[in-house]
């Protein structure tokens, strides 16, 4: 399967099952549609009064020898017998906070509550799931611990010493335990600060971009923007983590479709390490529509852009979307299943009620079972581990499919109700996201367009229309 | 070739057997928890 798209101006062919990828020419990108219905000659009348004869043949010959060096249409069968067996749970999200300091208006957790009490979490539901974790997760040596919730700082004490029983337990059975924490940052401290540098394997950091962006979403129990009183607190711990890995992230909903300014807003702060994500939500004050995708498509085009000229000036930062790593990608069988949600993943509640994932939490059909009681719903987890790209209609045909590996199963839900029908808008705009991360790949790699004798990649956001 | 510019070489075709040993980091694709997706990824054993 290929995909042939236009990005900044530039022309890039994807080849889904052999991953390579190529710059080609606007004939190229014009003639790729005949070359999929196999008919040189439709190519040929069609296109005759747009490119000098003898052209259009010449480019179908190479298309036609890239396509036997294997670098197109290349089918490599991955089926069935790439999927794995269900059985083993080895990461594991602590709603250690079913409480929130802050009350954002997009919230998918009700503001923490996940629509029910506010919660914390006792500290022997933290070890009973350590106990869950270690003991379901078969021979399986990196297990992963995420503090979540709500706002995990608002039960620091709780998390301390679940880090400290996580590192007792892994040694007696032989695992290591990679620890992260996603925080609103209101409540960090410089003793906090030492002890994620010192603990946590990623930080995620909940900050949306400009100040009126995120005051108009973002605030505190009274109804107040909380950016003034987050804002030195987010620096701080950034700047504590900087060289290691930590993202500072952002939702951007139908208030700030420009939310390439959100981007840039961050990296003018000194943040290196950023993502902004869409929101997915059924609120129409926020959700974002089809009809939102061709702005949101020029918005991630325009950062693009951006993110290249000043990665080549100096200026870094990572745009987690744009990081695409081609070379030591992970492996078929992962790609065709993804998350992992409900199978090698789960969420456990204050309570220690245990879902498929975070976003499940509060889906009483979905609980799985109880870390205290040692109860675990396994004909569930075979039903999560069984959510794979194969067997989803749309991702079967989806030129993303082993970028994307089938979505989001909880917004598949929360938005159709199917767990096998995943949420388009969402599809559409990880589809725009990733043409521009190819873009990006393409672009860094400074190299000529074909057939424009040397040209370079048009990476300068000045040179474009409305920059 | 003039109209064409590989720039990424195919990745060779994986048996199943080399795959899936599932030491690596589990992946979230939504938008709440930038921890991970996979096209972000590495592999742990490469
Ligand atoms: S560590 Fe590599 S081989 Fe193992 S499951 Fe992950 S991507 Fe596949
Ligand atoms: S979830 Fe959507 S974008 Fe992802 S593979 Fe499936 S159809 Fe493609
Ligand atoms: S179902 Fe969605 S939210 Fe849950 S782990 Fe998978 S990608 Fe993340």
């Amino acid at each position: 399967m290929i995909h042939c798209f236009t990005c900044n101006g530039a022309h890039l062919l994807l080849d889904a099952d052999s991953g390579a990828v190529h710059v080609v020419d606007a004939l190229v990108k014009d003639l790729v549609p005949y070359y999929t219905e196999g008919d040189p000659e439709a190519a040929a009348q069609a296109l005759a009064s747009s490119y000098p004869p003898g052209e259009v043949a010449a480019a179908w010959d190479e298309l036609e020898t890239l396509e036997k060096s294997g670098a197109l249409n290349a089918d490599y069968g991955y089926g069935e017998a790439y999927l794995k067996r269900p059985g083993v749970v080895k990461s594991l999200c602590l709603n250690v906070s079913h409480d929130c300091n802050l009350r954002c208006a997009y919230c998918f957790a009700s503001t923490g509550d996940f629509g029910g009490e506010r919660l914390l979490m006792p500290q022997a539901t933290a070890s009973a799931a350590i106990d869950f974790l270690v003991a379901r997760s078969g021979g399986r040596k990196q297990l992963e611990v995420d503090f979540f919730g709500g706002e995990p700082l608002m039960n620091w004490d709780v998390v301390k010493n679940t880090v400290a029983y996580g590192r007792a337990r892994e040694k007696e059975a032989g695992k290591r335990i990679r620890f992260t924490i996603t925080t609103n940052a209101l409540a960090i401290d410089d003793e906090k600060i030492d002890f994620i540098k010192r603990e946590m394997a990623n930080v995620v950091i909940s900050l949306d971009g400009r100040k009126e962006v995120h005051d108009a979403v973002r605030k505190t129990p009274s109804g107040k923007g909380s950016y003034d009183l987050i804002i030195d607190g987010a620096r701080a711990l950034a700047k504590a983590l900087d060289g290691r890995e930590h993202y500072v992230r952002g939702t951007y909903t139908a208030l700030n479709t420009d939310f390439s300014k959100d981007v840039l807003a961050l990296a003018d702060l000194g943040f290196t390490q950023l993502s902004v994500e869409p929101v997915v939500t059924r609120d129409e004050r926020f959700a974002l529509m089809m009809g939102d995708l061709p702005r949101i498509r020029l918005e991630y085009e325009r950062l693009a852009r951006e993110y290249v000229r000043r990665r080549k000036t100096g200026e870094w930062l990572n745009f987690f979307h744009f990081m695409l790593d081609l070379d030591d990608a992970p492996c078929v069988a992962k790609r065709l299943i993804g998350c992992g949600a409900g199978n090698e993943y789960v969420a456990a509640t204050p309570n220690g009620d245990i879902y498929p994932c975070h976003q499940f939490v509060g889906e009483d059909a979905f609980i799985m079972g109880n870390v205290h009681e040692g109860r675990f719903d396994e004909a569930m987890q075979r039903r999560f581990a069984g959510l794979n790209i194969l067997k989803k209609p749309a991702c079967r045909d989806c030129w993303a499919k082993y970028f994307c590996c089938g979505g989001c199963a909880a917004n598949a839900w929360k938005m159709n109700k199917d767990l096998y029908a995943p949420d388009r808008m969402s599809c559409e705009v990880f589809k725009a996201h990733l043409e521009c991360a190819l873009w990006v790949y393409a672009s860094e790699r400074s190299l000529p367009f074909p057939g424009e004798d040397g040209d370079k990649m048009q990476t300068n956001v000045e040179d474009y229309p409305g920059g | 070739m003039k109209h064409i510019r590989t720039i990424k070489e195919p990745v060779l075709r994986q048996k199943p057997s080399e795959t899936g040993c599932g030491e690596c980091q589990a992946s979230c694709q939504s938008a709440c928890k930038t921890s991970c997706t996979v096209a972000n990824q590495k592999c742990e054993k490469k």
